[in-house]
């Protein structure tokens, strides 16, 4: 198609009495075409796919760190038990004294300790 | 894909819903050109207007779930298509308008070589300047009508405008258009 009839059909598309797809048509006849490049389909799919995969990613680390924190938090349980077991064999006791290893010191003590007398 | 090739457009939604990445790249094999036609139009035969084409699939993959079938899905991706270019072209003037006095048309030099003999070429590159030089509101409607095919009432759908905004804009685009390829 001549660049002045591309132009004239131009100008037609727009009227009112102009049929939009037969004009559609003849322009692509003539070359007005737009598609993608070659493997648009492929890089869609592929965006897509490590899109998925960050979101996978982000999801195993947040279950990793739960799992890693419910072990923490098992582990440091089983150290306060142990504690308070080991407190209440040495001391006989699990009042707030012995826990702070003053079980056997008499206020007196205490002060000459502190004061260096 | 070959196995979605006859596959209508409730049974390709249905499989991508469930992961099914060959009937949405079946769905983008389908639509590819559609919106190439949209995104081209409106920026040019640019790399970004590539850029922008995938962003169009990915949203529509990441929406499918909300689209119940009611409109066709032509229509529900024609929309995205025109959403995110618009957004594009009103980003772009923002940029220049910051950076540079240049006009939205002095943008397109990233033209991707065609292999069509010389008159085919000559007609598509006739075709691409002339919608560049145009306003963007303008160029919109002239692209729905001149490269899709839209008749007036299915441009006003995908450009959710009034059918009278529509045709006003068409006979000034048509104007402007004039002029335009009268330089050309």
């Amino acid at each position: 198609m001549k660049r002045s009839e591309v132009k004239n059909l131009i100008i037609s598309s727009l009227g009112s009495n102009s049929d939009p797809r037969e004009v559609a048509g003849k322009l692509e006849d003539a070359g007005v075409t737009y598609d993608f490049s070659e493997g648009f389909t492929n890089k869609v799919i592929g965006k897509i796919s490590s899109a998925r995969l960050v979101v996978n990613r982000e999801l195993e680390f947040v279950r990793n760190m739960s799992s890693a924190f419910y072990r923490i938090a098992l582990t440091g349980v089983a150290a306060i038990v142990l504690l308070l077991i080991s407190i209440y064999l040495m001391e006989g006791s699990i009042s707030l004294n012995s826990f702070l290893g003053l079980g056997d010191f008499s206020d007196e003590s205490i002060i000459c300790l502190l004061g260096g007398n | 894909m070959e196995s979605y090739r006859k596959a209508n457009e409730n049974e390709l939604v249905s499989a991508s819903l469930e992961g099914d990445k060959l009937a949405f790249g079946e769905i983008v094999n389908r639509y590819r050109k559609m919106v190439a036609r949209t995104v081209k139009g409106m920026l040019g035969d640019s790399v970004f207007a590539e850029d922008i084409g995938q962003e169009v699939f990915i949203r529509l993959y990441h929406s499918l779930a909300e689209f119940r079938g009611e409109a066709k899905l032509a229509t529900y991706i024609q929309k995205i298509a025109v959403n995110l270019t618009l957004n594009e072209i009103k980003r772009r003037k923002r940029s220049f308008s910051m950076f540079s006095q240049k006009g939205d048309d002095e943008i397109y030099e990233f033209d991707v070589a065609d292999h069509d003999n010389e008159e085919r070429r000559d007609a598509k590159e006739m075709v691409t300047s002339a919608l560049m030089k145009l306003d963007p509101k303008f160029r919109i409607v002239v692209t729905m009508r001149m490269l899709q095919g839209y008749s007036t009432k299915e441009t006003a759908d995908a450009l959710e405008l009034p059918q009278g905004t529509v045709l006003s804009r068409l006979s000034r685009a048509q104007k402007q258009l004039k002029e335009i390829l009268e330089k050309l």
